[in-house]
């Protein structure tokens, strides 16, 4: 299995440690990520407030780099995964010429041939939790986890088309498929704020409270996020979050690779534990 | 006997409760059908509204299990497919309640008018000669023109939910949106400028509003254009438009985001200095790196001259 890696610009910056759990865990199951030469920020969420084209059309050329390669596309983040595929969906529904228009100027074409694919969709669809499970090492029997899945994996549904968006199962899944045990809470489906970081930070501290608190008043050990904005926004915020909303249980939030690198027997070095902000303790603790 | 059970959230003018109801499963039919079934057959003291039973109205808008939809239209086999026989109904959020499922729209519909949705006409229309526009002009406002009012995007809405005292309904930025766009309005300009303190960039990009909506509106993306013509208009002064703008210049630059650079630009450099225990945090556990200037992507000069060609296309 091999794919065009596409790691965003926070796998660069403030989110290296899940950079580092995505390279382990790729390896660890025999899946060949070979990042894509000369990749560019996808946009995050923010090129389209001043251009619409424009984040249309260097998502286009990154989507054209992988086609180059011969490779379906993947990436970690939630918000990379939606700028890719809402460009392709465009892309695909007839703004494939005007953009071509514009690439041409760059010498590059798009055409239309490579997936845009997430690293929770490959492990579900591509890769198999049978198999997954056959190469469990470390079998989290007893850790209860709570699978936040970030909004931009699931909204909007004509584009992020993997699974039901109001009761989404990949995570609680995922989650059982490793031996450990998936809670149910209430804010499961919410959004963390992160795109507003700078202009609504109180709301977005308070709602950050919230979904930990929500976590663990389920009895959560951690949370997982198939999202580094996420989990940035629920770990780095976790101090004024528990002020904000008077909940003082520290609660780990974990990356997607970071959870099942721990299940394949991978050490927390090797999975950049030691850089989460929150929670990294109770972690370790509860896998030794 | 195949038994529904509705567990509706009710409030009777001073105490919430939630009040279970079960009756017989019948194929192909509706939220409201289980609603009316109930109002007829078990108890007529439940209160919720509808009335056009053809998704025209917007009157039926409730949360079933936590998501808003319109009961009139949402099949009910699909929601029991989906959750199971026991479904949980709830009136829509971010509204008062009056009874049951019944909500206040009093002051939704007094925050909608400080917007001025209405139409102000070009000076060149009059009473006589009307106010038309081209079928090709409409179908640029089609999309916005169908919304129906019935308040699910606002149900949804991730920064209306954390705190509505700095932000609109998402149905207002449509709506606005719409005006602005509209060919027979004389007012855009000014509509821009008044939605500039009306939480224009407190957006939090959740999609809830553009998944939740039952006639096709993408608030959202609505809210993306108005900060597009904002930016263009020369509203560039504040966090929100600069933060978006740093994005721009950060990939026109180098390909990838500088962090540390994208902070001082979107906030300034005190209020940078301001945010010190979060970035000591990031520091200490090696999650930023203020050294780290990322050089310029493989391939840079195909971006430069993809902007290049963009910003050419539009003149
Ligand atoms: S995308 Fe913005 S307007 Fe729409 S629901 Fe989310 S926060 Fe509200
Ligand atoms: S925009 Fe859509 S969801 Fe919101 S009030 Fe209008 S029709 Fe309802
Ligand atoms: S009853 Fe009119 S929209 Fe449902």
């Amino acid at each position: 299995m091999r794919y065009a890696f596409f790691p965003g610009c926070v796998l660069e910056g403030a989110a290296k440690e899940n950079y580092i759990a995505t390279t382990a865990v790729a390896k660890a199951l025999g899946i060949e990520l070979v990042e894509i030469p000369g990749w560019t920020c996808c946009g995050a969420s923010h090129v389209q407030d001043v251009n619409d084209l424009a984040a249309t059309a260097i998502n286009a050329r990154n989507i054209a780099l992988a086609e180059q390669m011969g490779l379906p596309l993947l990436t970690v983040c939630n918000t990379c995964t939606l700028m890719l595929r809402k460009a392709k969906t465009k892309l695909d529904n007839g703004q494939k010429d005007q953009v071509n228009g514009i690439l041409a100027k760059a010498g590059i074409k798009y055409e239309g041939t490579s997936e845009i694919t997430h690293l929770l969709w490959v492990l579900i669809r591509d890769y198999g939790l049978n198999k997954l499970q056959g190469l469990i090492k470390r079998p989290l029997i007893g850790l209860k986890v709570a699978g936040y899945y970030g909004c931009h994996i699931l909204r909007p549904p004509a584009v992020m088309d993997f699974e039901d968006h109001a009761n989404p199962q990949s995570l609680e899944n995922l989650i059982r498929a490793i031996g450990a045990k998936p809670v149910d809470f209430a804010a499961k489906l919410k959004c963390c704020g992160f795109h507003a970081t700078y202009t609504a930070e109180p709301d977005v501290i308070r709602i950050t409270g919230e979904t930990n608190q929500s976590a663990a008043e389920a009895g959560a050990d951690c949370i997982v996020t198939p999202c580094p904005l996420c989990q940035m926004s629920l770990d780095m915020n976790q101090t004024e979050g528990q002020t904000a909303v008077g909940c003082k249980q520290e609660m780990p939030v974990l990356h997607l690779a970071q959870l099942v690198g721990l299940a394949l027997g991978l050490s927390p070095e090797e999975l950049g534990i030691n850089m989460l902000i929150a929670g990294r303790e109770l972690i370790k603790a509860r896998i030794s | 006997m195949r038994k529904i059970t509705y567990k509706i959230e009710r409030f009777d003018g001073v105490n919430n409760f939630v009040q279970e109801y079960s009756f017989p499963y019948q194929p192909g039919k509706t939220i409201l059908w289980g609603l009316i079934t109930i109002k007829d057959s078990l108890d007529p003291t439940l209160a919720f509204t509808a009335a056009c039973r053809s998704a025209v109205c917007g009157a039926c808008a409730v949360r079933v299990n936590g998501q808003a939809v319109l009961a009139c239209e949402t099949p009910l086999d699909a929601i029991l497919e989906r959750f199971g026989d026991t479904l949980t109904i709830a009136p829509i959020q971010n509204f008062k309640v009056i009874r049951d499922l019944v909500v206040d729209w009093e002051p939704q519909a007094a925050r909608l008018a400080e917007a001025k949705t209405w139409l102000q006409p070009r000076d060149e229309f009059d009473a006589r000669k009307g106010c038309r526009q081209t079928a090709a002009d409409f179908k640029k406002i089609n999309t916005q023109a169908a919304c129906i009012l019935c308040g699910s995007c606002a149900s949804e809405c991730s920064k209306l939910s954390a705190n509505d005292q700095d932000f609109l309904e998402p149905f207002t930025y449509s709506k606005v949106w719409k005006f602005v766009a509209d060919t027979r309005d004389k007012s855009a300009a000014e509509r821009i400028q008044a939605i500039q303190d009306k939480g224009l960039w407190k957006c939090m990009h959740c999609a809830e509003c553009i998944t939740k909506c039952p006639k096709g509106l993408a608030p959202g993306e609505d809210i993306a254009r108005l900060r597009q013509l904002s930016i263009k208009m020369g509203y560039t002064g504040n966090p929100g438009a600069r933060h978006a703008l740093s994005f721009v210049k950060d990939i026109e630059d180098t390909g990838r985001l500088n962090e540390a650079k994208l902070q001082v630009r979107t906030i300034g450099l005190i209020s940078s200095i301001a945010k010190f225990p979060m970035a000591l945090r990031l520091l200490r556990r090696g999650k930023l790196n203020p050294f780290h200037f990322p050089g310029k992507v493989k391939g840079h000069e195909q971006i430069q001259a993809i902007l290049k060609a963009v910003r050419e296309s539009e003149k």
